[in-house]
């Protein structure tokens, strides 16, 4: 049956005509065309689009299938298609994300289910050891104790107020995780970021720092296209990131509190804050509930001392104002990597 | 032999099998997954790690997803993953 059809790949961003055509075969499936995806495998019976998927990076989005041809044997292909074409791009750790009603297709494809959020979406793996491993890595790193917490932070870059609330977590814990975001997504890079945190925190007992994992969720991947309603993405991607937390990562590690920073400036956090008191608290889970802190953020000048803050004085050239709000290892990059010509001046001028 | 880098063999249509390798150090992992456990579970992974051992891997992760594969099509595909994940210095092709 096979062989009357074609498959072969194209980058969508090179072939416009076919990237018009894939779009619309789309919409018949009710899904939207992404404009990450970097590269689509095309399945043709003579000159009929068939089938399509997707790949951006290490995600597979947008597989779908003629209706008239629908059966197990097109879809698998295109599929299995996209897995080969994502190992020869050096992506053999696959993610997908889906209606949960399409668990049992991607299950037949070799993936298996890490978290659902019910009736949105599902993400899945394209290994049954891959989350079950990281969690065994996890599990050698339990520390012993009733309160044992846990803090994600992005440090973009690592203020003393981040210091603060690290402490404040590690006082109020046995122990501490702290996970530092591994996403690029960032005005600092992950590499400086994460030298920042490990300088930030020297000294602090009882703290475990975790480098980023591929199981927190990356808001750029995150596949929007199968939302109707465009305005519950961001609390799918939320809920996604939560639950692989509660699921699998506080049960590895035995975390009984996660800690939090209030978050004066930002509204997004904010709602993050929130909908994190609910995914982790709420009896919704067959793991046992995380314990929710929000720690108050330390005040410099009656101003809470927040990354976006020093980054807004790092555009500005502020050293001076910078050097209150971090502590002197972060200074030290920012003068040395991210200051521009324009503050060696005026800093040269008051040194 | 030895797994020196990620390779695949294999698609997931009905009667093959797809196998997947990965480098790792000290340990020789094998994860079986089949629509046909029950009945042929077992004998499914002695075939795997017979075909293993002919190539001299102690050494890797090795997933294999089965979809009703014959024995035959097991070691090709085994063979095969092993082959393009390995670092092939002089190959005995006798033992295979």
């Amino acid at each position: 049956m096979n062989d009357e059809f074609e498959f072969y790949a194209i980058d969508p961003a090179r072939e416009p005509s076919e990237r018009a055509e894939i779009k619309a075969f789309l919409a018949k499936s009710g899904l939207t065309y992404e404009d990450g995806i970097e590269i689509f495998v095309l399945g043709r019976q003579g000159r009929r689009l068939i089938a399509c998927g997707g790949l951006e990076q290490n995600i597979v989005k947008c597989v779908a299938t003629d209706p008239l041809f629908r059966g197990e044997s097109l879809s698998l292909t295109i599929v299995n298609e996209v897995i080969n074409l994502a190992y020869e791009r050096g992506h053999s750790h696959l993610f997908l994300y889906t209606r949960p009603n399409n668990i049992a297709f991607f299950a037949g494809c070799g993936f298996y289910s890490i978290v659902e959020v019910p009736g949105m979406v599902t993400l899945m793996e394209n290994t049954p050891i891959g989350i079950r491993r990281y969690c065994d890595g996890l599990k050698k790193l339990r520390q012993p104790g009733a309160r044992i917490g846990a803090a994600v932070i992005n440090a973009n870059p690592f203020t003393r107020g981040h210091r603060y609330l690290i402490e404040q977590a590690v006082a109020a814990s046995d122990w501490l995780h702290l996970f530092v975001v591994a996403e690029d997504a960032s005005f600092f890079p992950y590499r400086d970021r994460f030298q920042l945190i490990k300088a930030g925190v020297e000294g602090i007992e009882r703290l475990t720092l975790h480098p980023g994992s591929e199981y927190m969720v990356s808001r750029a991947t995150f596949s929007s296209y199968f939302f109707k309603e465009k305005n519950v993405v961001g609390d799918c991607f939320t809920a996604v990131d939560l639950l692989i937390f509660r699921d699998w990562i506080a049960p590895a590690l035995g975390i009984t509190h996660r800690f939090v920073g209030t978050e004066p400036f930002c509204r997004t956090t904010n709602k993050y804050n929130l909908d994190m008191k609910y995914w982790l608290q709420a009896d919704l889970s067959a793991a046992p509930p995380v314990n929710v802190v929000e720690i108050e953020r330390t005040a410099q000048d009656a101003r809470a001392i927040s990354a976006s803050e020093v980054r807004r004085l790092l555009r500005s050239g502020d050293f001076d104002r910078i050097g209150k709000l971090v502590p002197p290892t972060t200074y030290e990059l920012l003068w040395s990597k991210y200051r521009t010509a324009a503050d060696g001046a005026s800093a040269d001028a008051a040194a | 032999m030895k797994i020196v880098k990620e390779a695949i063999a294999g698609t997931l249509e009905s009667s093959d099998v797809q196998v997947k390798v990965a480098p790792s150090e000290g340990t020789l992992e094998v994860v079986v997954k089949s629509e046909v456990e029950h009945q042929f579970g077992a004998q499914i992974r002695a075939v795997v790690n017979d075909t293993l051992g002919r190539l001299a891997v102690s050494e890797g992760i090795v997933l294999v997803e089965d979809k009703g594969a014959l024995d035959c099509t097991l070691r090709a595909r085994v063979q095969t993953a092993v082959l393009r994940g390995g670092a092939v210095k002089d190959l005995d092709w006798s033992v295979l």
